[in-house]
């Protein structure tokens, strides 16, 4: 059993706080996720569970052994807490051979040298580089450094993965493949995986679950499909997804004892089942998200205006190949749909329908989710 | 000339290789290991490249005399290696800031302690600023004239750049003795840039063009 639990935990650089007060459970042999854009701490907490920066406040538990304690000043050395790293230039030891690499962990802990060879060449094995075992870092293409550096951490057999943006640096033909390859890598081996990146579409693919931060806050924690479908803010709501949530300005009123989403060009009327929720909310300021794909051409163009549709001019057609993305315009409120096909051009004016059921509302103020 | 060219070649190689080796452990804790008080001390060994070797004549020959030291090879090692780490530390200082930090952290997750990421990663790297040191070295402490002349005047450690002045003559030239041991004296560093011209070359540009 490796499960890793963070508590309270805060790293200061200077005055400002890279991270802030993290409480964080990692189950056994889950692939976990530290998702946002760049300094929002996400590395710094890495390094932390790596044990190579040192914490201002916080615990830190590997299984059911304290590695690192603030407060009571326990601090491991990394080589002691069975992990393993891989980093984002890969990090591999550009003197030595791709043999010489992989067993260096095992080397520095003197491990019998018949054993090292075994272990290395197992690994090799496994990650198809055995041919490569001779040549230098400096002959091998990006992808097989990665693997190298792959192998170097597996070769230890640790009890964690910490992985920081390990495909950052692939091009992005191979970085689709690597990623599949070390999801089912992971699943194999079934180690408990902490895995850094910036890039959401790498997050949902790989993760068990995923924690989303930004300026050294957890802002959600959740499964991909928690994350996508019921995000509890508007940062986790933008972060996730591609293209982005449409964010609308709207105030919430009441008419025809219905609620309604009023955004001043087009109302939206919402399910009976939503209103419950948001009684408290009327005539107040919020913002509506909703998701391209969420968003529909209507099929009732000539006939009377359905409830929920409005009339909105094509922008730009982006075709991306298993659908197009439409670019809509209506007063100031920019769109952007996904469809299948239309037969629309662009500079038309189109109509537009929304899925009320698959609304988000946000309180404006708080940038909480409300639905 | 053959005594003096054999006390210049020992303490000159000696001071070369300590000063050079300090410089080298010097820069890799300046870059890779953060500690207190760092960049003031990368401070006052940039102020140590700048200090005049004449501003600090009279307490130098009056230490080395006191720690016993006047007269010997022993004192001139001491001497070269001293005012050369601090140029040699500036040196692998800038070096090994292009060796990316994320190597020392792969080392330290491996295992590795400080001296076993020194001796295994940091300095099977450092061919290239060990021949740009060493030659540089090499070069300023063998054409030294003002300590050799002030800390070793007799014979058993005299050096051989003291040795060529003393063959000249108050009242008479010898000129024909003068070059063939201006030729003997300049024979080492001709060989040195033989033979490590290119990495010199190499040294020198690197950084300049991405690797």
């Amino acid at each position: 059993m490796v499960n890793i639990t963070i508590k309270n935990l805060t790293k200061k650089y200077g005055k400002t706080a890279a991270v802030k007060d993290l409480n964080l459970q990692i189950e056994d042999k889950e692939f976990f996720v530290f998702l946002g854009p760049s300094g929002c701490g996400k590395t710094t907490t890495l390094f932390a569970i790596a044990g190579l920066i040192k914490i201002d406040a916080g615990e830190i538990w590997i299984g059911d052994e304290l590695v690192t304690s603030a407060e009571k000043g326990v601090h491991k050395p990394p080589q002691e807490r069975g992990i393993a790293m891989v980093f984002q230039d890969y990090a591999i030891y550009p003197h030595m051979t791709v043999f010489d690499n992989i067993a260096f962990p095992l080397q520095i802990s003197n491990t019998d040298k018949h054993e090292i060879e075994q272990r290395v060449k197992k690994t090799a094995e496994l990650l198809g580089i055995s041919q490569l075992l001779d040549r230098k870092p400096r002959q091998l293409s990006g992808g097989q450094r990665q693997r190298v550096a792959l192998g170097r951490a597996m070769v230890r057999k640790p009890k964690v993965f910490l992985m920081d943006e390990p495909l950052a640096n692939l091009d992005a033909k191979l970085r689709v493949q690597t990623r599949t390859e070390l999801k089912k890598l992971q699943l194999d081996l079934g180690v408990t995986t902490i895995y850094v990146t910036h890039d959401q579409v790498e997050a949902m693919t790989m993760a068990d679950r995923i924690m989303v931060q930004k300026d050294g806050v957890a802002e959600q924690i959740g499964t991909p499909d928690e994350l996508y479908n019921h995000p509890l803010n508007l940062f986790v709501a933008g972060f996730i997804g591609s293209p982005e949530m449409n964010f609308i300005d709207c105030t919430l009123i009441e008419e025809k004892k219905e609620l309604c989403l009023d955004a001043k060009e087009f109302k939206v009327f919402l399910p009976a089942k939503m209103s419950s929720e948001l009684r408290s909310y009327i005539g107040a300021e919020v913002i509506m998200g909703i998701r391209p794909e969420d968003l529909y051409e209507s099929k009732s163009a000539g006939r009377p205006m359905q409830e929920n549709a409005f009339r909105i001019t094509l922008d730009l057609i982006e075709p991306i190949g298993p659908y197009l993305l439409l670019h809509l315009k209506t007063g100031n409120i920019p769109l952007v749909a996904t469809v299948k096909n239309t037969e629309a051009k662009a500079g038309q004016e189109v109509i537009m329908e929304i899925d009320p059921s698959k609304i988000h509302i946000f309180n404006k103020k708080t940038t909480k989710a409300i639905i | 000339m053959e005594r003096p060219l054999v006390n210049s070649l020992t303490f000159t190689l000696a001071a070369t290789i300590l000063s050079c080796l300090l410089g080298s452990i010097n820069g890799y804790a300046l870059t890779k290991i953060r500690f207190r008080g760092s960049n003031t001390m990368f401070l006052l060994f940039s102020i140590g490249i700048f200090l005049p070797y004449q501003a600090v004549l009279v307490p130098l020959v009056l230490t080395i005399s006191k720690l016993g030291l006047y007269n010997t090879i022993g004192g001139l090692i001491l001497v070269h290696t001293t005012y050369g780490i601090t140029i040699t530390t500036l040196l692998f200082r800038n070096f090994y800031g292009l060796i990316p930090d994320s190597l020392i952290m792969a080392a330290k997750t491996d295992g590795a302690g400080t001296w076993t990421i020194y001796r295994r990663i940091i300095l099977p790297l450092s061919l290239l600023p060990f021949v740009v040191a060493a030659v540089l070295q090499f070069t300023s402490i063998w054409n030294d004239f003002l300590f050799g002349v002030t800390l070793a005047r007799g014979s058993e450690a005299m050096p051989a750049s003291v040795a060529l002045a003393n063959l000249k003559g108050t009242t008479e030239f010898n000129w024909n003795v003068q070059m063939a041991g201006a030729l003997w004296y300049a024979l080492p560093i001709l060989i040195i840039y033989l033979l490590l011209g290119k990495y010199l070359i190499r040294g020198y540009m690197a950084g300049a063009i991405k690797g």
